[in-house]
């Protein structure tokens, strides 16, 4: 018998003591949001799939463009399409899943999530999340480690992997110049025809997309996309299809970052994980001497 | 006493709920009070699941549906509007405002688009509540221009299966000459093309007894004078525009039928081989004459809901006919000087026109039709 039972029950303190520790910190370098934050409710009973918003976006962005009247054309709808480093936003279509039968589009973007992986997972803070909602970048800050695109659960940041000196992570930025400094709607939103997608504060837009549902609950399934995944997100959507049968992940309530956070932040928080290795080195140091001295 | 007043008291408000005077007079739509589901159209203005008159819980609603005088015609609108107020990327839209009313009195009328008035009748210009700019306070409101498109693409994109832009409005500027689908000057006072429809219709149905209708859609227009409206009334344009849709647009449903015909006599329009068109004399035994055969309908069948039959008494319904205000020569038999001035029971016993007249009253050796009182035309 190696262990005696004093010192037994002095390795399970400390040890229970430093689990006590990592589970009971939060993390702590959350942006603290501002109640009052953006978001966008994309309603896709309304969506015409005309692709206005993918112009729109070409244009205020400066990506690559090409004629308005060319976004007219339907035939890409044939594949489904991500965002790429050059499409901040996409249309993909699903046919005969339209409340008439006819096809429903989906309008696929950055979701600004309120506690994005991205953000989480960059190790020089280049991705942030921005205390009115979008989550914007730092081109000047990234290292080009591409953690933030495995990190994301909806598959949205890109990398310019065909410049080979000053490539970026590409993504949509919520119109963030146009918005929250000069007040203007982001570029999709003031083009939509139908205003199928409506910009205005996350608390107010989930009020309307419930008070949408209320209303038309033949219509709409009760189900607001983004209100609660991964936390929650800025862009929200109402369909009249299920989520997963339209292609968006079906996603837990809580942000992966959290989990990760938790444990990493947590092991460091107070010095804890050093004091817990040096703690647990010692008692085995103790425990071999008294050993030795045994025998 | 006390106890007494306060039971009448009770008594009273609950017959007036019962009654449902609590509801608003100008309510827009009959709310009985022994029914109080709240549905999708309650809540287009109530918040609250229980609204009261007192607290009615309103939010601030304009889709009440807009009151058109019943004379209002589509004629009465514009012929085309154009719509410029937000001409920005793509050119003014010519809209053809006479076509698409007389399109709407098929499916909903002006209220389909216009759907608020006024207190005082008027109905608002769009953009008197759809401001250009959007609200960012009641995100629920479209802004103007998605209050167009929302209208418009609600029925273009049924039957049309596309969102080509260019339908409606040209691109400014654009390089490739988009032409618009249809010439502008085409369009100007032309009201929705006449419907042509076939004499006949003849469905197979499910009723296994006797599985065949007859329509007669001919007679049920030119003879029972029903209007289009009066059976198509919640069509949509996908109905018979839909270009991916290639059969004759049909009506399916035994309803519209039956709200004129008693849905419980089956053989009236059910039958086991293909039904004649209506005929007066053989369906209910009173062949119309050349003056009743011109005559509408109602004149005679008062309640068209509850076609009664009438008399076929002539006086019943030709009360001033008299000695001297009724020309018997219309009938084919010109009476002669001795019989002109007689009294019509002489002959008409008891006045009754729908037997054969008898001479027995005056003459034994006399009978009608072997001798005649005047000369047969």
């Amino acid at each position: 018998m190696g262990i005696e039972r004093r010192e037994f029950l002095k390795t399970l303190a400390v040890a229970s003591g430093s689990l006590a520790g990592v589970s009971s910190l939060k993390a702590s370098n959350k942006t603290e949001l501002n109640p009052d934050r953006f978001g966008v409710l994309s309603d896709l009973t309304y969506c015409i799939g005309c692709r206005k918003c993918e112009w729109a976006c070409n244009e205020a962005n400066e990506l690559p463009n090409q004629s308005l009247d060319s976004f007219s054309d339907t035939s890409v709808f044939e594949n489904m399409r991500r965002p790429t480093s050059e499409k901040y936003t996409v249309v993909n279509s699903f046919a005969n899943k339209g409340l008439d039968g006819g096809a429903l589009n989906v309008k696929v973007q950055c979701m600004h999530c309120e506690h994005p992986p991205c953000v989480s997972a960059c190790i020089v803070s280049a991705l942030r999340k921005h205390p009115d909602g979008p989550v914007t970048y730092n081109a000047s800050a990234c290292i080009g480690c591409r953690y933030c695109i495995i990190a994301c659960p909806f598959q949205i940041p890109t990398y310019e992997y065909e410049k080979a000196l000053t490539p970026q992570v590409r993504k949509c930025t919520l119109c963030l110049e146009r918005t929250i400094e000069n007040g203007q709607l982001p570029a999709c939103v003031e083009i939509c025809p139908t205003e199928a997608i409506v910009f205005g504060r996350r608390k107010d837009l989930l009020e309307l997309a419930h008070e949408r549902i209320r209303k038309h609950p033949d219509k709409y399934i009760d189900h607001v996309y983004g209100e609660y995944e991964v936390g929650g997100t800025s862009w929200m959507y109402l369909s009249n299809q299920p989520f997963n049968e339209i292609g968006f992940p079906e996603l837990d309530d809580k942000s992966p970052a959290e989990l990760t956070e938790s444990i990493q932040h947590g092991i460091f928080k107070g010095f804890s994980g050093p004091i817990m290795l040096f703690g647990l080195l010692g008692i085995i140091m103790k425990v071999m001497k008294k050993e030795e001295e045994n025998e | 006493m006390k106890k007494l007043y306060l039971l009448l008291a009770a008594f009273l408000f609950s017959t007036t709920l019962i009654n449902g005077q609590l509801v608003e007079p100008n309510h827009p739509k009959d709310y009985t009070m022994g029914n109080p589901q709240m549905n999708d159209y309650c809540r287009t203005c109530h918040i609250c699941e229980n609204p009261t008159k007192f607290n009615p819980c309103l939010e601030q609603c304009a889709r009440h549906g807009a009151q058109f005088s019943s004379t209002h015609s589509f004629e009465a609108g514009p012929d085309i509007v154009i719509i410029d107020k937000l001409s920005k990327l793509y050119k003014p839209v010519i809209f053809s405002h006479e076509l698409h009313a007389s399109m709407s009195e098929m499916s909903g009328g002006c209220t389909l688009c216009h759907h608020y008035s006024e207190d005082s009748g008027e109905i608002p210009a769009c953009d008197k509540c759809h401001k250009i700019k959007p609200d960012l306070v009641d995100l629920n409101k479209p802004s103007l221009k998605g209050s167009y498109h929302r209208q418009c693409l609600g029925c273009h994109r049924e039957w049309s299966h596309e969102n080509a832009c260019q339908f409606c409005h040209e691109e400014i500027g654009s390089s490739d000459e988009v032409v618009s689908t249809y010439d502008k000057t085409d369009i100007v006072g032309v009201p929705h093309p006449l419907i042509s429809a076939e004499e006949k219709y003849i469905y197979q149905t499910t009723y296994q007894k006797a599985p065949v209708v007859t329509f007669h859609h001919t007679d049920h227009v030119d003879l029972f004078g029903l209007k289009c409206t009066d059976c198509h009334k919640g069509d949509n344009c996908a109905r018979c525009h839909d270009t991916a849709k290639q059969e004759e647009p049909k009506i399916e449903s035994m309803t519209t039928c039956c709200s004129c015909h008693n849905e419980n006599n089956c053989d009236f329009c059910h039958s086991n081989q293909e039904k004649p068109s209506f005929n007066h004399g053989v369906s209910t035994g009173f062949t119309l004459g050349h003056y009743h055969e011109d005559v509408d309908c109602n004149n005679c069948h008062r309640s068209v809901s509850n076609f009664v039959t009438p008399s076929t008494n002539c006086t019943d319904c030709h009360i001033h006919w008299d000695v001297g205000t009724f020309d018997h020569s219309i009938v084919g038999l010109t009476l002669n000087e001795y019989h002109e001035e007689e009294d019509c029971e002489w002959c008409h016993i008891d006045r009754d026109f729908r037997v054969e007249p008898t001479c027995d009253e005056c003459h034994d050796d006399m009978s009608y039709p072997e001798d005649l009182p005047g000369i047969r035309e």
